[in-house]
């Protein structure tokens, strides 16, 4: 992974599994196709003669907006999910994500009140799964998608062990 | 919040015997129901006297009167026994490690919360209550919601014992196994109280006083303007608002005191309802301290707290809970945060706060916004600004609203560090505490990024040093080793009524 300022030195973080972009591209993909067939309305409507008079450059133009948005977008998601990773350290959690808006989080593990595994179909279907970690604060908003199924458990195991031995209350 | 199945022999040892609330209390609570209801069935009447018709059914009184009496008898019955199961069936239980209450007459609810997760204790008089000389006892844990045991209403002063033998017992204080019922309330030394001329001035410099100013102004223009009084009108809500708002400030500042007692911090306030509030060492998640513009004329802060029980409610009740100090001058303030944080970590401790709260710039050792990242904080970028000390951080904003967030070590929660693409450009980022829901959200603005990222990993560091130094959860065990000859019925050494720490030294300062 490439290394950013905003990374702290001497870090080696564990990228999630690449199968995890499909799971994005399939999200991309429908969310797109729902924006593409709403603006596409007036595009039809002036084509099949039911709004004739509606301004042909303005129904061209909003099919063409949202296909270079979605375009962009999904350029940037092999980006986006290679910019996911965490590290497991002695007494915390780093996990960062982004690459425009970057954020780095770190979670004691005495600070975690519970830790969620959540699965969607399609990560299933791939073989991953979703964890996430919650403290006092709802601030704390720590995810860490496209886990391998295997590892998504050792993690959670591995949290709750560690979090109950360092347990500092609130 | 709930435990899982309490431990029997636990249980067996120590059998606090089952309660109920005052009988009356169902009254207290409900009587603005019942006042509805005298006030709409007494007007009908009432009416009906004055015209001369007594039952006000027009002629036919006669012969309808005695169903008028026969309903409003069952009403009154129905309420009555609502009101008297509903009383019957809520009972409470302290004993040793829990405090328990049932509730409810269909759906009965079964509630045990742990007392040494106790975030804070709270005993509130509303107006009618205090007529009866009752209180309403609130024990919060960190679920920041509704109260976990709220018990409405008992005697003032069982109110005030309940809460001192739960402290002590939350606190680990030994307990002479003879008087088990004999604990003392822990003594408390006061620390400062507000002049009601304070009170009254804090709210006169409020922002609803620039609210009222702008918005006379434009209603009166708007008037001359369409030449027409209709606007006018508009300004009956707007009025009742502010002064709903201005009566808010005045009820919950008025009579405030702080003070401080082995039990935590305690403080009470109220005009028509009175409230005593009391937070144990160590549940106090950040200080926030925040001065309005108008505020700055007379030199005045308000301090505010994250408490994991109070929560982030907008309500009025929500947000007076977790005001630590309505309007206070520097030193006040000072002392109010020196409560919190008895040992400010640092040995100029005046210095490095008052540059928190009211410094630019980089004097006390702040870390302030670079001034090649000014263009993205052309008001604050002197201001932001960060500092550490040894046992908390600091982290300092804003240029005309003034704001000062103060973070034990110990209690950080998660710490993220964010960088948008604007700040990147300006090699600047901003660092965020996560803390439990409140009024403080403690953030350092648009820090250089090599400064960001050094303390984003120290501070991790520091926050897993101070946990592992942290006091105990029941903050008055005695620690094992020394406390090995402890006598019971004796309060442990550390439980000697502390003074109130201070940041200021000199005699000037000296409380008698």
């Amino acid at each position: 992974m490439r290394r950013e300022p905003i990374d702290p030195a001497g870090i080696e973080w564990t990228r999630v599994s690449p199968k995890y972009l499909k799971v994005r591209l399939a999200g991309w993909a429908i969310g797109s196709l729902i924006f593409l067939i709403i603006f596409s309305v007036p595009l039809v409507l002036l084509l099949t003669g039911v709004l004739p008079r509606f301004p042909s450059l303005l129904a061209w133009l909003l099919p063409a907006v949202v296909v270079v948005f979605a375009g962009w977008r999904g350029l940037l998601l092999p980006r986006q999910v290679r910019a996911i990773g965490y590290a497991e350290r002695n007494e915390d959690l780093l996990v960062r994500h982004g690459i425009f808006f970057q954020r780095t989080m770190v979670v004691p593990y005495g600070r975690m009140q519970y830790v969620d595994v959540a699965v969607g179909p399609i990560e299933r279907a791939l073989g991953l799964c979703t964890l996430k970690l919650h403290t006092a604060s709802p601030g704390t908003n720590a995810e860490i998608p496209g886990l391998p199924s295997s590892e998504g458990a050792r993690l959670r195991e591995q949290l709750s062990a560690r979090g109950e031995a360092k347990l500092a209350g609130l | 919040m709930t435990e899982s199945a309490p431990d029997p022999a636990l249980l067996s040892a120590s059998p606090g015997e089952w309660k109920r609330v005052h009988i009356i209390s169902p009254l207290v609570r409900g009587w603005i129901a019942i006042a509805a209801l005298i006030f709409f069935g007494g007007r009908d009447w009432f009416e009906g006297l004055l015209t001369g018709n007594p039952g006000g059914f027009r002629g036919e009184a006669v012969s309808n009167l005695p169903i008028a009496i026969a309903i409003i008898v069952g009403v009154v019955l129905l309420i009555a026994g609502g009101f008297f199961l509903s009383w019957y069936y809520t009972r409470y239980q302290v004993t040793e490690e829990h405090v328990r209450v049932n509730s409810g007459v269909i759906f009965r609810q079964h509630r045990q919360a742990r007392l040494d997760r106790v975030q804070a204790i709270d005993v509130v008089q509303p107006f009618l209550a205090r007529v009866f000389e009752l209180a309403e006892l609130k024990f919060d844990v960190a679920d920041a919601g509704e109260s976990a045991v709220r018990l409405s209403f008992l005697k003032l002063g069982e109110a005030q014992k309940l809460r001192a033998t739960i402290l002590a017992r939350a606190a680990g204080v030994a307990v002479d196994p003879e008087h088990p019922q004999d604990i003392p309330e822990a003594p408390e030394r006061e620390v400062l109280a507000l002049a009601p001329a304070r009170v009254i001035g804090a709210a006169a410099l409020s922002g609803n006083t620039v609210a009222v100013v702008l918005g006379s102004i434009g209603v009166v223009v708007f008037a001359f303007v369409l030449d027409t009084g209709a606007l006018l009108a508009a300004f009956v809500p707007i009025l009742i608002g502010v002064v709903s708002g201005y009566w808010n400030v005045l009820n919950t500042g008025f009579n405030f005191r702080a003070a401080i007692s082995p039990d935590g911090i305690r403080i009470r306030y109220g005009l028509l309802d009175t409230r005593t509030q009391t937070v144990p060492p160590g549940r106090v998640q950040a200080v926030g301290v925040i001065q309005s513009p108008l505020w700055r004329l007379k030199g005045w802060y308000k301090v505010t707290v994250n408490v994991a029980g109070y929560g982030a409610s907008a309500s009025g009740e929500a947000q007076a809970r977790a005001t630590l100090l309505p309007v206070g001058t520097l030193d006040e303030v000072l002392k109010v945060i020196a409560l919190v944080l008895p040992d400010p970590g640092t040995d100029k401790p005046l210095e490095v706060f008052s540059a928190g709260l009211a410094g630019r710039d980089s004097d006390a050792g702040f870390i302030t916004t670079p001034r090649r990242a000014r263009l993205i904080a052309p008001m604050a970028w002197r201001r932001n600004g960060v500092a550490v000390t040894g046992t908390a951080l600091l982290a300092r904003s804003g240029a005309w609203w003034r704001q000062l967030a103060v973070v034990p070590h110990e209690r950080t929660q998660s710490l993220a560090l964010h960088e948008g693409p604007l700040a990147k450009r300006f090699g600047v980022a901003d660092l965020i505490f996560h803390t439990t829901p409140g009024p403080v959200s403690p953030r350092v603005r648009q820090i250089p990024e090599q400064d960001a990222w050094r303390l984003f990993s120290e501070q991790a560091e520091r926050a897993a040093d101070a946990r592992r130094r942290s006091g105990p959860e029941q903050w008055m065990r005695p620690v094992p080793v020394e406390g090995a000859a402890e006598e019971p019925g004796a309060l442990p050494e550390n439980a000697v009524m502390p003074a109130p720490p201070s940041y200021l030294e000199g005699p000037a300062h000296e409380r008698s």
